[in-house]
């Protein structure tokens, strides 16, 4: 019987250490056969994308169907072939706007000096080879065919807006009808435009395809969509499969990790068509007839550059579905940045906030921790009555505990909350440019990605492990006592790839975790001392 | 079915998550164990009503101790034979039972 269970205690021992390697290796082959190929994929697009670019464009230029009440206009098919010019260029204090023959925003360049690429340069935002922002295309086909063979003629052919707003004008003349693009472009980079066709053309305006500066797995990348009712429609890149219409749309931006472009009306609401392009991504199509007004954006989705625009622009930069809690993280973190600044000790003075918010149910705990030196031996007592079983002592304990009005625990509550907030810092690393290349101190240059030396993750994992060391627990199936010392080295495994920012907070508050029960041990070591020599002079007295 | 898949989570969670917040619960049965008892025996919404009341209550602002699931049943189709305890329902009046686990409960 002993024998059988002591071989059986070896065997899930033996077993555990499997299951670890084993998901170590999952994790490990993860990472080089899924992450590393769909990267290298990606880089070798981008690699062939900039090659078309110098033999020219081959796109098809199609016009979303468009249900209307008699007809449904097919769409045409118009192909490109000669290689675009550039027939102006606007300089304001935030980007380079080229544009080109056919009326398009050929590329814009972002001249800010933080948004540099890996190689210094600065980041221009489209692809080559994609829809490019205020593309026109027309629902009659012949029509349609006729603009993309007819150039645009510019009012200008250089703007600064050193001067302040500057107006360009572009003129297409057709046989039947005039395309007239009137745009105001201000010193801040974003523009206004009217654009008035003549002989009542139905036709199609464009925020263009998303940026492709940072557009890989680890977040969202497609476009977003900004309802009447304040809702947030979101269709992802690969995964619109047919053309969908929306109304009462404000806003629509088709973004990237870190850069959108957005074409918006707050006052009157667009109507607009999603249509997927050969990879199944949306593009973005807006509807009009003769005449529309519209403000566009392309740059780096930050916080008080759309705010400044209009506060409503900020739900262009979304976290995913922690979106609720990220963004509040996001302004208090911005807050905080604004006195401190520098990120990463802002990341380090939140979560010392977090702790502190925290301190009244922890003090709480302590007082009770506090009570309970008075009852050790009791408990004492009842663990070694039902030792064997950890059912009937714990409840046993619970019971004694509700008798008593003490109670050492912590309580699943605010552990739980540790989850959201954990969460919601990962996002806002992950997806706010305000914090991509954000230092911290010594040798962590970004917060963004990870700890090049994995210093952080390491000390995250001695931390935890010290907390461990300290923390007092009862813990009585062999197991689970097993897996539980085992949980810093998983842990440090996790961390050694996550964003430096986020081992960061998670490192600091284990610091913090481990004062505060520290503090607690030596309440609990002092009252045990003042216990024992209670005691010895309690014999003495009764010997005498 | 969505009973089943709640209970299947909890148990996932009961043997592996559970280390992360080891000997945390203020309560006995602890939460996740409320909760797979709640959804033994109670019905689906007051099960995930009962579980979140619980939960939001295992912080240092409430004493804990014990806390066992509470549940109203009519209690019919009695049989008289032998079986194999696994709840006693113990009442409290009002066709109000306590949940009590059996511990030498063995399938």
């Amino acid at each position: 019987m002993n024998k059988n269970n002591n071989l059986s205690k070896q065997d899930s021992q033996k077993r555990i250490f499997i299951a670890m390697i084993l998901s170590f290796v999952f994790f490990i082959a993860y990472d080089f056969l899924y992450i590393q190929p769909q990267q290298a994929v990606y880089d070798q697009q981008q690699a062939v994308a900039s090659k078309t670019t110098t033999t020219g464009v081959d796109n098809k230029n199609q016009a979303p169907q468009v249900a209307n009440s008699t007809n449904t206009n097919a769409a045409p098919v118009t192909k490109i072939t000669q290689v675009n010019e550039i027939v102006s260029r606007i300089t304001t204090n935030k980007n380079i706007i080229e544009i080109d023959s056919f009326g398009r925003i050929a590329q814009v360049t972002l001249l800010e000096e933080q948004y540099i690429d890996e190689d210094g340069k600065q980041i221009k935002l489209f692809a080559s080879n994609q829809l490019r922002p205020l593309e026109v295309r027309f629902s009659n086909r012949a029509l349609n065919e006729e603009a993309f063979k007819t150039n645009v003629v510019a009012s200008s052919s250089s703007l600064n807006t050193k001067n302040g707003v500057q107006t360009l004008t572009l003129t297409q003349k057709m046989s039947n009808n005039t395309l007239v693009k009137t745009m105001k472009f201000y010193p801040d980079g974003h523009y206004d435009i009217n654009v008035n066709v003549t002989n009542g053309a139905e036709f199609f305006v464009t925020p263009g395809f998303r940026p492709d500066v940072m557009a890989d797995m680890y977040a969202d990348h497609g476009v977003v969509l900004k309802m009447n009712d304040g809702t947030l429609t979101i269709v992802e890149d690969e995964d619109l499969d047919k053309t969908v219409n929306f109304t009462g749309v404000k806003f629509a931006s088709a973004f990237d990790r870190y850069y959108s472009t957005i074409l918006y009306n707050f006052k009157t609401s667009l109507a607009i068509s999603l249509m997927p392009d050969n990879d199944d991504s949306p593009q973005v199509f807006i509807h009009a007839k003769d005449n529309i007004d519209l403000s566009g954006y392309a740059g780096p989705k930050n916080y008080r550059d759309l705010a400044s625009l209009n506060k409503e622009l900020t739900d262009a930069i979304e976290y995913g579905w922690f979106t609720f809690i990220a963004k509040p993280m996001f302004l208090l973190l911005q807050y905080i940045h604004d006195y401190v600044g520098n990120w990463g000790w802002t990341i380090v003075l939140v979560t010392i906030l977090i702790k502190l918010i925290l301190y009244p149910l922890s003090y709480k705990g302590m007082v009770s921790m506090n009570k309970l030196k008075e009852l050790s031996p009791k408990i004492k007592e009842i663990q070694e009555k039902y030792k064997n079983d950890k059912q009937k002592s714990g409840a046993k304990m619970m019971e004694f505990y509700k008798k008593e009005g003490v109670n050492p625990m912590g309580g699943c509550l605010p552990i739980l909350l540790q989850i959201p907030v954990f969460f919601s810092i990962y996002r806002v690393l992950l997806n706010s440019i305000e914090l991509k290349g954000a230092e911290w101190a010594f040798w962590i240059t970004d917060l963004a990605e990870m700890d090049p030396y994995f210093v952080l993750p390491i000390l995250m994992g001695i931390t935890m492990y010290v907390q461990q060391l300290i923390t007092p627990n009862q813990m009585q199936d062999e197991l689970q006592k097993k897996l539980f010392q085992f949980l810093p080295v998983i842990f440090t495994f996790f961390f050694l790839w996550f964003p430096a920012g986020l081992t960061l907070y998670w490192f600091i508050n284990n610091l913090f975790t481990i004062a505060q029960q520290y503090y607690v041990n030596t309440l609990f070591a002092k009252a045990k001392v003042a216990r024992h020599e209670d005691h010895l002079s309690h014999k003495h007295n009764k010997k005498d | 079915m969505i009973k089943k898949i709640i209970l299947g989570f909890l148990a996932f969670y009961q043997k592996f998550l559970t280390l992360l917040s080891f000997g945390s619960c203020r309560f006995y049965p602890t939460c996740s164990a409320y909760s797979i008892q709640q959804f033994e025996t109670n019905s689906l919404f007051k099960a995930i009503y009962f579980t979140i009341i619980r939960i939001l209550k295992c912080n240092q602002l409430f004493n804990g101790g014990l806390d066992y699931p509470k549940v109203k049943v009519n209690l019919h189709n009695i049989q008289y034979k032998k079986i194999n305890v696994k709840y006693w329902y113990v009442p409290t009046g009002n066709k109000q039972y306590l949940i009590i686990k059996n511990w030498n409960f063995k399938k």
